[in-house]
């Protein structure tokens, strides 16, 4: 019980003193999680709007596809991301293997499916009245589409977070693709595993309270949001 | 009247999950003018209001507006507004709420002033209201919210799917002053469908009914929905809620709808004995108003079932008739039409 207190209170200290190894992985995990999770946003929440509002053929079988991806595991996205980015594989010309752009490609796979799904179905679950009531105050377009997310806000805002939560909290990807290399593409997930695997508790525990920290501010400003709704 | 078409529709039709179907042989609506449907619920008349408001396409037929068929390019210079029988309001305040329209058109001056005119011509003070959200309002007030979002664009054409339904007297009194203001105001064409069949016919004289998904005449008349069950007496009755019954001749289902002319009601004071009408029921008059003829409609509930009379205005002075009075509605079994 011991090894875990201590673990704990040298933790704290490497936080506070700025311990750059510890920094570096936060940073790293900022850095990838933040793209992955604005590109996601970018593509995601336009796609999620028009398989939620709009009626077409086949619209049931992306849905389908895309609630399957929410499962995805992340070392199935590692191996095939992998397959397509080492040297080998057909993008490997372009260097990403081992690279936090790697890892951005490889997340952006991975929560891209949240992003569409959860939006969509905030979508389809704005009143059915919405559309008409925009049309007859004469929106068209890009402002239907504008009002209807903003309308959907907290389903949209829902899956940034729950995206942004899978993101920060993957291994498999990080590991697979960033190749867990020091000081370069090291996060924060994959110096918990090593450290762990090592006996080394303290970073561990110090890193782990980083995501927490995280994972917390992103999910109460999303109740605060709600509750000022 | 001049003619002055601003909608022309032809062969129109409609099918709604294969039980109900629409269909407009032939409609014309004029520029400027008031148009009424009247009908019982279910049918046609939103559907045929949403079609005229360009938010449904009909299967077959053509929506002429200023003689282009809009239907395929849904591209018009025109403004034209639906307020809905239930309205939605966007997730905002109510400045946002009624400025929405406006703000979508670029280079839109005084929103403030216009928002403000808008809300005071529904009934509604700016600075009190202005910043409520959505959901912080009563029934009625969201109704007069949504009908100044819609105001505020200065409509060409203003459609008004039962404006005052399940509304408070308040509310549905402010909603029918703002929208006679706005039409004498501004050269509006407004089209309209209420059960509110004396307040329609104090706007317009061109009511049309529908009954079933057709337009089954001009004009308005009183509709009785059935069911109606056969008496002893060779006779139909439908009972209503005070043990008051009305007797009917011959419909030719149970369920039918009867309709009954309101120049056919006869109005008295007191209980007439010995006469050949057998409908004679007891009432309370509950509106009256000047039709475009000068004559009177007065309203009457009958045991929460609403029947209009028209009356001439020689008649309510001789009655001294009055909303709230008590009073006798007499009309033959005969006067009541199969639709």
């Amino acid at each position: 019980m011991d090894y875990i207190i201590n673990g704990f209170i040298t933790g704290i200290k490497l936080l506070i003193t700025g311990d750059q190894e510890t920094y570096s992985a936060i940073f790293v995990t900022l850095k990838a999680s933040s793209f992955s999770i604005l590109l996601s946003l970018a593509i995601g929440i336009p796609a999620g709007f028009l398989i939620g509002y709009k009626d077409f053929p086949g619209k049931k079988q992306i849905r389908a596809i895309t609630d399957t991806l929410l499962a995805l595991p992340t070392v199935v996205v590692g191996l095939l991301v992998y397959a397509f980015i080492s040297r080998k594989g057909p993008l490997g010309e372009f260097g990403l293997l081992f690279t936090i752009p790697g890892i951005v490609i490889a997340q952006i796979i991975l929560v891209l499916p949240i992003v569409i799904s959860l939006t969509a179905t905030g979508i389809e679950g704005l009143d059915s009245r919405l559309k008409d009531t925009l049309k007859t105050l004469g929106a068209k377009g890009r402002q239907i589409a504008v009002t209807s997310i903003a309308e959907a806000k907290y389903a949209v805002f829902a899956a940034a977070v729950t995206a942004y939560g899978r993101a920060i909290s993957e291994v498999g990807v990080s590991m697979m693709i960033g190749g867990n290399i020091k000081w370069d593409t090291r996060t924060i997930t994959t110096t918990i595993t090593l450290e762990t695997g090592k006996g080394e508790f303290s970073m561990g525990i110090a890193l782990g309270l980083v995501l927490l920290i995280i994972a917390f501010t992103v999910n109460w400003s999303l109740i605060f949001l709600k509750r000022r709704a | 009247m001049k003619k002055n078409p601003l909608y022309e529709i032809l062969n129109l039709k409609f099918n709604y999950n294969h039980n109900f179907s629409l269909e407009v042989p032939e409609l014309i609506i004029n520029k400027g003018t008031c148009t009424g449907f009247t009908g019982p619920n279910g049918s046609g008349k939103s559907t045929l209001l949403r079609m005229l408001a360009l938010l449904l396409q009909p299967e077959k037929g053509s929506v002429k507006i200023n003689g282009k068929n809009l239907y395929g390019n849904n591209n018009t210079d025109l403004t034209i507004s639906m307020l809905f029988q239930d309205p939605y309001l966007l997730k905002r305040n109510v400045f946002d709420n009624v400025a929405y329209g406006l703000k979508l058109r670029k280079g839109s001056r005084d929103l403030k002033s216009k928002v403000s005119d808008a809300l005071q011509l529904v009934g509604l003070e700016d600075k009190k209201i202005s910043n409520k959200k959505w959901f912080e309002l009563s029934g009625g007030e969201a109704r007069r919210v949504a009908l100044a979002s819609r105001l505020i664009l200065k409509p060409d054409v203003l459609i008004l799917d039962e404006p005052t339904v399940s509304l408070d007297s308040r509310s549905a009194i402010l909603i029918k002053d703002a929208v006679e203001y706005f039409i004498k105001q501004f050269n509006t064409t407004l089209i309209i469908s209420s059960h509110d069949t004396v307040w329609l016919n104090s706007l317009t004289a061109n009511i049309l009914r529908i009954n079933n998904g057709r337009i089954t005449g001009a004009g308005y008349e009183n509709i009785i929905q059935g069911p109606w069950y056969f008496d002893d007496k060779d006779l139909w009755i439908k009972k209503l809620d005070s043990k008051q019954k009305i007797f009917a001749l011959n419909p030719p289902f149970e369920t039918s709808s009867a309709i009954l002319n309101p120049s056919d009601i006869v109005l008295s004071t007191d209980y007439k004995r010995g006469i050949s009408a057998q409908n004679i029921l007891n009432g309370k008059i509950t509106a009256m108003t000047v039709t475009k003829e000068q004559k009177v409609n007065v309203k009457i509930d009958i045991s929460g079932i609403s029947l209009t009379s028209t009356v001439t205005q020689n008649a309510v002075k001789t009655l001294h008739l009055i909303p709230g009075m008590d009073i006798w509605v007499i009309f033959k079994t005969t006067a009541l039409k199969w639709q």
